[in-house]
């Protein structure tokens, strides 16, 4: 698993801006310019489209999904891949798994990516915050977020959700947490590095009040970075969310999530191998594919984490 | 590494090895060893009262242990009885039914030589009871004491005869000291009075002796050639007692040959098992999984018509083969063979169109079903499969006019709401919660379900069933002492609880088990647990 | 440097301190009864309370906290509920699986990890390099949990080769340098490694291709020195950072290997951890969590000093 991507290279460069004293280094024109140079990496783009369906597909599944999810059959019960009616099988209860797996994403997207995107914010609020002010507030801060880097990210994620019991709430609170720190970390890092640039002194030697100066001239060179490397973290939390799952310690029974699945439809690799197995394979795409991207996105911004 | 050429011959071996030469497993030996998979994490408590519930008594603790009064597991046929065990007789005092009289066992040694009587009685129960006894435990305490709800007080008559006090008056005492076991207060001193010592090094009075102990992975009995009943001196010379929570695991151990037995084996693997040549017993015992209902204001449970419809709506037959044929339709709390289930007059079958009249009788229909909310669980002891029946339950229920919603919580919390009550914020508002139990006793069958003193926090009726009559013939059934006599009182009270539709009967375990054509004698009594001794193995 | 060692050790103890509040706190934190793992869960509540009491669980929590510091100093970190066993033992026994099970995962990814890395940064954009690439990108992204899954589709029940679970013959709890346990090993270590691998590819390969590209590899090429010699360089450059990496990624097969080992029934930390919560075994829970933690500190610190040691260049508050 990715679980060191959470631990961020202590060396983060940013490419300073041309002239040093621009005043709004990053315009609308370099946005344009990182989409021309995504659309031109091949891979990014696999990467994006089969996510795009994942996504479409986990939306529209109520529409798209052959059967109903919760619905069981005994008489149906573990059928092998490519039965009629039974696409890729059934389960252990009878209940179409194709159906399960597109109505799985839901969930399975869903606490995989909002605890990174909560973490973002949090994060980054904390990791600018701390940059910015610098001095015995950033070492008070950045000392604290220390004290979770003793934990392996995994470790910390399993206690928490162990702690708090099993639930959705409960393991997306826990990831969160998990992600909180590192993201703070990268934050810091780059803000201290954009706020020691030059033009951050120009502007301060206007006069510009630090509000401005943050929203201005900070934000706006420090969120991609911190952005590219929170979409890093989406393939980890994927797979640690849906691990959370497979413990027993996330999503619960009935509800169709891929890491469960996979932990119900373990009892059965013996009976029907290949259709316990696909519920991972689902985990596997997605991730990968939020890995590609993300590693797409970081060349075309040319952000070096 | 001090001798580097033997470990690069070690190596070499097993490279080779691993490239794809077989292994034999065992090696041989003139012992008969019988290796038995457990379904529990750990090897259970070896003190004397085990933990991991009746699998724990099953094998480390009527193994190494007795108890003063003994369930009989020779038969496979008849619903298992006492039999004395340490105690050879009993009585009750007829002017003061709360005082037992018991004489015990002569000619009884522990395992480390050490006699029997009424002194180690009384030392072990000091050990339960008495706090500031130097040898009480708190684990063996918190394993037993809420077996033993009646228990008041013990004394030491002569060296033979000792003589409890009951809090009330109970005819069913003898059942409740089937889980006192007792352990040697003379080892305990050897030890240097630990019992985290005696654990590795125990010492009973049982058919077995404890020869060794790895915390996780083994226990190892050997017979215990003294013991007093000389026909259930153990036929086979060492017993391994394995833990192996997972069903997948047993299964494959079992498939392999690495043990010869495995309890609880995953129903989907037992027609490759078949087909291997495993044998797969099963039997009834006195186990039922059933809805129990709430009687709280607001449930529609209170409605007689709705319970029945919901008795009616279970297509059990259908459950079954969902199973594999590894359960019996439950009609009642008890079998229809037992001695306590009487002449009840509501048939529980399937008979959905009956279910749909009764509901519509009530004024529910298609446009109008019941909603109710049901408490279970993903798994647990004797849960049997919770979800897939569940989910079969529900859909069978559904097309009557009963909308289930599920509760969806893990075994280690649903059981301590059973006895908070369906009134406990923990309930989460259901109107039924979905949890198997044993029903030993008449105790365990129905008084603390379905008398009204057992309402929460004291007792197992969740649902906070209160009916005068119920309540008359338990203590009726309580308070006589004649076995016949009592057992027509229970059947009153049972088949009047059948017609009442109190619960959703739904199934009886058949506690399946899967063992090796080499394992010989087992007789799968009807009972939570199982004589090992008589049990041989074929070289 | 001394001084900077001295700092960095004596910024443990807080640290320590902190990390100890933590698992504390974490796991009283929790819901359930401490006492559902010796008591059967419908024990009447007064069984509950005089065991709670037996246990200590009935002090105040922060009375709770400092006689656990006080007596985890001394190496005794109590005893388990449910086992009555203490827990250092239990947690010991586990690690030392767990260890082996992280040692050979490494055994078999860093060397990969290394060679697929070294490979695809100097051959930076060639077919090759995009292949490692994608063996690297698949290494990071598969659920191994799921991966261990698929392995013992295909060894253990198509070709029956390896066994599923376990750490070796019967329900073995220690593993033992014998041919019957080694081929327990082999699926649980196969699947641990992919990661370490994946990690030490993408690691290395970037680091290559920026050594490749300071000015100083083409002064060297223009001196005309062999390209092995300019690979050696290029190796002396990478060796502080790649040592580095494997250092922290010993650290996360740790973590990493919690799920691996449910999925084989492997008897470490994970597995152990994984029954401390389903039994809420405080005791053990706290433990387990805390040795891991302060494991992964004193590791982390090893890195961080060795590193600094070997390229003093990186300098440090």
């Amino acid at each position: 698993m990715a679980t060191s991507s959470v631990e961020p290279k202590t060396a983060i460069s940013l490419s300073a801006p041309d002239g040093a004293a621009a005043p709004v280094p990053r315009s609308r024109g370099y946005w344009t310019s990182v989409l021309m140079r995504l659309r031109r990496d091949p891979v990014a783009l696999a990467a994006g489209f089969v996510l795009l369906v994942i996504v479409l597909m986990a939306l529209a599944a109520p529409l798209i999904a052959p059967a109903d999810p919760y619905k069981t059959s005994m008489i149906n019960r573990l059928k092998p891949i490519g039965t009629e009616g039974f696409l890729l099988g059934s389960d252990e209860l009878g209940r179409d798994v194709l159906s399960r797996l597109i109505h799985g994403g839901r969930l399975s997207l869903f606490i995989g990516v909002v605890p990174v995107l909560i973490a973002f914010v949090i994060g980054s609020l904390i990791g600018i915050a701390a940059g910015f002010v610098g001095g015995r507030v950033n070492t008070a801060i950045m000392r604290t977020v220390d004290v979770f880097y003793a934990f392996p990210s995994v470790l910390l994620a399993i206690a928490l959700a162990g702690a708090l019991g099993a639930g959705v709430v409960n393991a997306l609170v826990s990831l969160t947490i998990v992600f909180i720190p590192p993201i703070a970390r990268v934050a810091e890092s780059v803000t201290t590095q954009v706020r020691n640039f030059d033009f951050v002194d120009a502007a301060r030697a206007s006069g510009a009040g630090p509000i401005t100066i943050i929203r201005v001239h900070i934000l706006g060179n420090v969120l991609g970075p911190i952005f590219v490397y929170a979409t890093s973290l989406i393939s980890v939390s994927m797979i640690l969310a849906s691990g959370l799952s497979f413990l027993g310690l996330g999503a619960r029974p009935p509800e169709p999530e891929w890491g469960l699945m996979l932990n119900t439809m373990r009892t059965t690799i013996y009976v029907n191998p290949w259709v316990a197995a696909l519920p991972g394979a689902m985990i596997f795409i997605t991730s990968i594919s939020f890995n590609m991207l993300s590693d797409g996105l970081r060349s075309a911004m040319d952000v070096k984490l | 590494m001090t001798r580097p050429d033997r470990y690069l011959r070690r190596f070499c071996a097993v490279i080779l090895a691993t490239a794809g030469l077989s292994f034999t497993a065992v090696p041989a030996s003139a012992e008969s060893v019988l290796r038995i998979a457990m379904t529990s994490s750990d090897i259970p408590l070896t003190t004397g009262q085990p933990d991991s519930g009746f699998e724990g008594y099953r094998f480390l603790g009527y193994t190494i242990y007795d108890a003063l009064v003994l369930w009989d597991l020779s038969s496979a046929d008849k619903a298992s009885g006492l039999t004395p065990g340490l105690a050879e007789s009993w009585e009750v005092d007829p002017s003061d039914p709360r005082v037992w009289t018991f004489s015990l066992r002569r000619n009884v040694t522990f395992h480390d030589g050490s006699p029997w009587d009424a002194d180690a009685a009384i030392w072990n129960l000091e050990k339960i009871y008495n706090e500031n006894s130097p040898q009480f435990d708190a684990r063996q305490a918190g394993n037993v004491r809420g077996r033993i709800p009646s228990m008041g007080e013990y004394d030491k008559v002569d060296d033979y005869t000792i003589r409890f006090t009951t809090t009330e008056p109970d005819a069913w005492f003898p059942y409740q000291l089937t889980f006192l076991l007792f352990s040697s207060p003379a080892q305990w001193e050897a030890v240097g009075r630990d019992w985290n010592a005696f654990a590795s090094n125990p010492s009973g009075t049982g058919p077995f002796k404890l020869e060794r102990l790895v915390p996780r992975e083994r226990a190892e009995l050997v017979p215990n050639p003294d013991y007093w009943d000389g026909n259930r001196v153990p036929k086979t010379d060492r017993v391994v007692l394995l833990p192996m929570p997972e069903a997948n695991t047993r299964t494959a151990a079992l498939l392999s040959g690495q043990v010869d037995w495995i309890e609880a084996p995953a129903p989907d693997a037992i027609p490759r098992m078949r087909s291997a040549g495993m044998t797969i017993t099963s039997n009834p015992y006195p186990h039922t999984w059933p809805y129990q209902f709430s009687m709280l204001e607001g449930s529609p449970w209170r409605d007689i018509n709705v319970r029945k419809a919901a008795n009616l709506a279970v297509d059990r037959d259908g459950l079954n083969a969902l199973l594999g044929g590894l359960m019996v339709p439950a009609v009642g709390i008890v079998t229809p063979d037992h001695p306590w289930f009487g002449n009840p007059g509501f048939e529980i079958r399937y008979d959905p169109d009956e279910a749909r009249r009764l509901l519509a009788e009530s004024g529910y229909g298609p446009g109008n079903p019941v909603n109710v909310k049901v408490l279970i669980s993903t798994s647990g002891s004797g849960q049997m499969q919770p979800l897939a029946m569940n989910e079969y339950i529900q859909q069978n229920l559904r097309d009557v006019g009963i909308n289930i919603e599920f509760e969806v919580l893990d075994w280690e919390s649903l059981f301590p709401n059973w006895r908070r009550g369906a009134a406990d914020p923990s309930s989460l508002g259901a109107h039924a919660t979905n949890i198997s139990f044993g029903w030993l006793d008449p105790f365990a069958a129905f008084y603390r379900f379905m008398h009204s003193s057992m309402a929460a926090p004291n007792g197992f009726n969740w649902g906070a069933l209160s009916d005068p009559e119920y309540d008359r013939l338990l203590d009726l059934a309580r308070s006589t002492f004649d076995t016949t006599e009592q057992d027509k009182v229970l059947a009153e009270f049972h088949a009047k609880m059948v017609d009442d539709a109190a619960w959703l009967m739904v199934a009886h375990d058949v506690g399946p088990r899967a063992m090796s054509p080499k394992v010989q004698g087992f007789v799968q009594a009807k009972n939570w647990f199982q004589d090992i001794a008589p049990v041989s193995i074929a070289p | 440097m001394l001084t900077y060692f001295s700092k960095r050790l004596l910024f443990m103890v807080p640290i320590t301190l902190a990390v100890s509040l933590i698992c504390f706190s974490l796991v009283h934190l929790s819901p359930g009864q401490p006492m559902d793992a010796v008591v059967s869960a419908d024990a009447p509540a007064e069984v509950v309370e005089l065991v709670r009491r037996a246990y200590g669980f009935d002090r105040p929590l922060p009375v709770q906290f400092g006689l656990w510091v006080q007596r985890a100093v001394q190496g005794d970190l109590g005893l388990s509920v449910a086992t009555g066993r203490p827990v250092v033992l239990e947690v010991m026994g586990a690690l030392k699986n767990t260890l082996i099970l992280a040692t050979a995962a490494a055994l078999i990814g860093f060397p990969l990890g290394m060679l697929f890395g070294t490979l695809a940064g100097y051959f930076k954009g060639s077919l090759l390099d995009r292949l490692l690439t994608g063996i690297a990108v698949t290494g990071v992204s598969v659920p191994h949990y799921w991966l261990g899954m698929v392995l013992v589709i295909v060894f253990s029940v198509h070709l029956n080769m390896l066994p599923a679970t376990g750490a070796g013959p019967g329900a073995s709890t220690d593993w033992a340098f014998e041919a019957a346990y080694l081929r327990h090993l082999i699926l649980p270590a196969v699947t641990l490694s992919v990661i370490p691998m994946g990690i030490m590819t993408r690691t290395i390969r970037a680091m290559v291709g920026e050594i490749l590209a300071h000015d100083f590899v083409e002064a060297l090429r223009a001196k005309g020195l062999p390209e092995w010699r300019v690979f050696l360089h290029v190796v002396k450059n990478a060796a502080p950072t790649a040592l580095a990496v494997m250092g922290l990624q010993l650290g996360y097969l740790l973590g990493g290997s919690i799920l691996v080992e449910t999925v084989f029934s492997w008897p470490g930390t994970g597995m152990l951890l994984n029954n401390a919560i389903f039994r809420r075994d405080l005791p053990l829970l706290q433990g387990t969590i805390l040795v891991l933690a302060l494991f992964f500190l004193a590791l982390n610190l090893l890195v961080d000093l060795a590193q600094t040691w070997l390229d003093p260049r990186i300098k440090r508050a």
